[in-house]
């Protein structure tokens, strides 16, 4: 009992430091970078968007974000996205015959969906013109006092 | 051919990397990334090395996909726990920490004694819940008396037995 008591306050430690250090690196170079974080926020309503107007084949959602640059830097991290955006209900699925091979799965929005996009929308909106304000005014203020 | 030789070793990694997912989440994940390498070389309308090494990079490492999908809270095995238990322990310090030394080592280098004061640690504590102190305190007093005990059985059965 008195092991399993060690146990215990060892195990819970661990949790708690654990986790991290797997995540931060399972990924090297990408821990210290601001925009990885910033994409990690936003790339699913980006998605979101793709997807709210026409159904869309994963390759298809996967070209257009990665064209609009910035956003990805690794295409096949988009995958891990679709699958939990499908597991929120956010978007929907349909399989349909291809010309060129087997069956493709296409992504369409939700209500749901549609609701959490328009959410980000104007939060998006609010967010960026304040970081916006805020650069501009201290990128003033730093030529002033030089 | 060996466009296909880099495509197969690339999915054979990242097989081997996603072993923590979940079986049908891991299956369908090779599905999406083997669709979306031959989605790419017919798009590019070429199989050679180039273009393959070309879309295997877009894609990134095997490894980075499965930590992406490590991070979309995909139950599997491995996943890390929520923070919120850890954060209650955060309170442990000088008096949980010695009440166990006490317990343990305590118990070695200062026979009785040492187990007393790690008990009445364990009373002052206030990470562990009545319950638990309870136990350990069951635990110590019965390993404190159960030499006594066995002795007194010794004892009594030799007596017996000579009688």
């Amino acid at each position: 009992m008195l092991e399993q008591m060690f146990y215990l306050a060892n195990g819970q430690d661990l949790t708690g430091i654990y986790p991290r250090i797997i995540l931060r690196d399972m990924v090297p170079g990408e821990t210290r970078n601001p925009l990885t974080e910033l994409r990690r926020g936003v790339l699913e309503y980006c998605v979101l968007a793709v997807v709210r107007h026409e159904e869309s084949y994963a390759f298809d959602i996967v070209r257009e974000l990665a064209g609009a640059g910035e956003l990805v830097t690794s295409e096949g991290t988009i995958y891990p996205l679709l699958s939990r955006l499908r597991r929120d209900r956010l978007v929907t699925t349909t399989w349909r015959e291809s010309d060129a091979g087997p069956p493709r799965r296409y992504y369409r929005i939700t209500d749901e969906g549609r609701r959490a996009l328009d959410g980000f929308r104007s939060d998006w909106a609010r967010f960026r013109d304040a970081v916006d304000a805020l650069l501009a005014a201290t990128a003033r203020g730093g030529k002033d006092g030089g | 051919m060996e466009a296909d030789a880099l495509v197969r070793d690339y999915l054979g990694r990242l097989e081997a990397a996603a072993w923590p997912l979940a079986a049908d989440r891991r299956g369908e994940l090779l599905v999406e990334v083997r669709e979306h390498i031959e989605s790419a070389l017919a798009e590019a309308g070429n199989r050679d090395e180039v273009t393959a090494r070309n879309v295997l990079e877009r894609l990134g490492a095997p490894e980075e996909i499965v930590a992406a999908e490590a991070e979309t809270g995909q139950p599997a095995g491995w996943m890390p726990p929520s923070p919120g238990p850890a954060d209650r322990r955060a309170g442990w310090g000088l008096i949980e920490v010695g009440a166990l030394l006490f317990l343990t080592v305590g118990a070695i280098f200062l026979p009785i004694v040492g187990p007393m004061v790690g008990l009445v640690l364990v009373w002052l504590s206030t990470e562990w819940t009545t319950r638990q102190k309870s136990i350990a305190t069951l635990i110590v007093v019965i390993l404190l008396f159960l030499p006594v005990l066995l002795l007194l059985g010794v004892s009594v059965g030799s007596t017996s037995s000579g009688s």
